[in-house]
């Protein structure tokens, strides 16, 4: 019941957000006018506002690509942060933990120099984020025959980790300084501005898809962080679903540093909040950690991009608000992650 | 054909070689205390039987049929494993943990059935901790936690208990509440295999005893005959007298306690 009303209470402030985010930015649109214009859109009823044109094209056009975007985004990379931590029984991992997100990061930049067209940036932080989880996890497998799966699955996202930021800073060492090394800087500082129609549509329903298989998978989520040997006895196919559940959030992940470059700290301190919120049980930490890191997102990329006259990188941004946020998380540590 | 053996088991770990030639026989219905000082295989033996480790050559066999060959959830049905309470990362709460028992049973991506959550509550009745079922795992005693995981394995379905230590970080009055559960459930049918470092556990338990040795079974059969003086100090490397006291029951009297 307290549950149901605090879902109840998110959804309504993700919808909330949305609708103020649309209305703000560079041209400011009251929430009035922006209510007639969804309505007139979307249902057929009541009058056509003023300005119709310039309305839509701001709305549906520019703003409503990019707020979808943040919303998956956002839901997404938290959604993956609280099943890794379930994976891994330690709620200080984050999306990165198997190396992800450098794999990714390194294969956008890759992209940027030898590639001009950015669905070429795209397949190659896709690839190489696919790329650095399959290192991890070969590492893991080499060692991996008898001893613990966990600690080898860290040490093989470590090594993963290391392996491809140095080869990123390889490319940035040696990419054009003038053109392309500011493109890469400033993609991996993350930012939603370069989203488009097209992008949206081409990452959308993987990225739903997955985040909603994953919250689903929530309760296997919770046999697995009793341990390896108490799961199998519970008759749970361990590997299997430990294998799909890190292909899932790998996908998530890497889709996220498709769509926006990387953003981090999102992963980390929204299922913290989450469990905060609704405890550890995985079949509600999860929908819960999808709800609340969409609308946390969606808040923080308005700000990045109404706060300033320049846009602010979101990346930034949810480290400089993540951070503290993270420092009060952890007076929590003491009490056993409730 | 006998209900739950291994016959010439052995395995090695990277080369170690842990267990050299085991043969262990459980009846229906009895309890099995496995002895041994630390590192003897003890731990490696129950994993062994309960399917979570393969064994390099010899097997186990459940119901005249090899363990392997049953699938991971038919195994589940037929053998639970309680671990030591252990620590766990995140918490849930006494009900959710005795529902885990179910999850081989559940259908994929569901929520736990009515019928589920019946079958985990009664088996929280049986062992009297349904007040326990809102608490958060973490927050109960190491006795209570204990039950919590034996709930678990009564709602699992399966018949046959697999205890590593049960009764280890335990107060005396909780070891004893636990090893008079043990006894009652026994009564009821439930098969148990469990590791003990209490000589004396197995002999208030009855049943049968294995002993353990640097691999090898050093001795086995009813408990009240396998435990002697010469097998404790063989075993444990130690120096007690085993002594029957007025009403027939043996107790364990270290060299080093003044008697008269």
């Amino acid at each position: 019941m307290k549950n149901s009303l605090l879902f109840g209470l998110i959804v309504a402030s993700l919808g909330a957000s949305m609708l103020i985010s649309l209305a703000l930015g560079r041209y400011e649109i009251e929430l009035g006018t922006l209510w007639q214009l969804l309505v007139w859109k979307c249902l057929s009823v009541g009058s056509a506002p003023h300005d119709v044109t310039l309305l839509s094209n701001i709305v549906f056009d520019i703003r409503l690509p990019r707020i979808l975007a943040v919303v998956l985004v956002g839901a997404a990379l938290s959604v993956s942060g609280g099943a890794f931590q379930a994976m891994f029984v330690n709620p200080l991992v984050s999306p990165g933990i198997l190396g992800v997100l450098a794999g990714a990061s390194f294969g956008a930049a890759l992209g940027i120099m030898i590639s001009n067209s950015w669905l070429g940036v795209q397949l190659f932080a896709f690839a190489f984020g696919f790329l650095a989880v399959l290192a991890a996890l070969g590492v893991a497998k080499i060692y991996g025959k008898n001893g613990s799966q966990m600690i080898l699955l860290v040490l093989g996202g470590v090594i993963s980790s290391s392996l491809f930021s140095a080869l990123l800073s390889v490319v940035k060492f040696v990419a054009d300084p003038y053109n392309k090394l500011p493109t890469i800087v400033y993609w991996l500082m993350g930012s939603f501005s370069a989203v488009d129609m097209k992008t949206l549509i081409s990452v959308a329903i993987p990225l739903l898809l997955s985040t909603v298989i994953l919250s689903l998978m929530g309760k296997y989520l919770n046999i697995l962080s009793l341990g390896d040997d108490d799961a199998k006895a519970l008759g749970v196919r361990v590997a299997w679903v430990r294998n799909s559940a890190i292909l899932l959030a790998t996908l998530l992940s890497t889709l996220t540093v498709v769509v926006a470059g990387m953003i981090g700290w999102v992963g980390l301190i929204i299922p913290h909040i989450a469990r905060f919120l609704v405890g550890a049980d995985n079949r509600v930490l999860l929908p819960m950690c999808a709800l609340l890191g969409a609308t946390f997102l969606v808040i923080v990329d308005t700000l990045c991009r109404t706060s300033m006259s320049i846009e602010i990188p979101i990346g930034i941004a949810t480290s400089l608000i993540g951070i503290p946020i993270f420092v009060l998380a952890l007076r929590n540590a003491k009490k056993g992650f409730v | 054909m006998s209900f739950y053996e291994a016959h010439n088991l052995h395995f090695s770990y990277n080369d170690k070689v842990i267990l050299k030639g085991v043969d262990l026989r459980i009846e229906e219905g009895s309890i099995v205390s496995l002895l041994g000082a630390n590192g003897t295989g003890k731990s490696t033996l129950m994993k062994l039987f309960l399917g979570l480790l393969h064994p390099s050559s010899g097997e186990v066999m459940l119901k005249g049929k090899s363990l392997h060959a049953y699938s991971i959830k038919e195994r589940a049905l037929h053998v639970s494993y309680v671990p030591q309470s252990t620590q766990i990362a995140f918490a849930f709460c006494a009900l959710d943990m005795v529902l885990m028992g179910r999850i081989a049973f559940e259908s994929w991506f569901k929520r736990a059935s009515q019928t589920d959550i019946t079958l985990a509550r009664e088996a929280m009745e049986r062992l009297g901790i349904v007040h326990l079922e809102k608490r958060t795992f973490q927050t109960l005693s190491g006795g209570e936690k204990q039950l919590v995981l034996i709930a678990r394995s009564l709602a699992q379905g399966a018949k046959i208990l697999v205890m590593d230590e049960p009764v280890s970080g335990l107060d005396y009055g909780n070891q004893l509440r636990l090893l008079e559960t043990i006894m009652s459930l026994s009564k009821e049918g439930y098969t148990f295999l469990k590791s003990t470092h209490f000589p004396e556990h197995a002999l208030m338990l009855g049943g049968y005893t294995y002993a353990l040795k640097e691999g090898h079974i050093l001795a086995h059969g009813l408990t009240s005959k396998t435990i002697t003086e010469t097998l404790i100090n063989e075993l444990y490397n130690t120096n007690v007298a085993l002594k029957q006291t007025l009403c027939g029951y043996p107790v364990c009297i270290p060299a080093f306690v003044q008697t008269k």
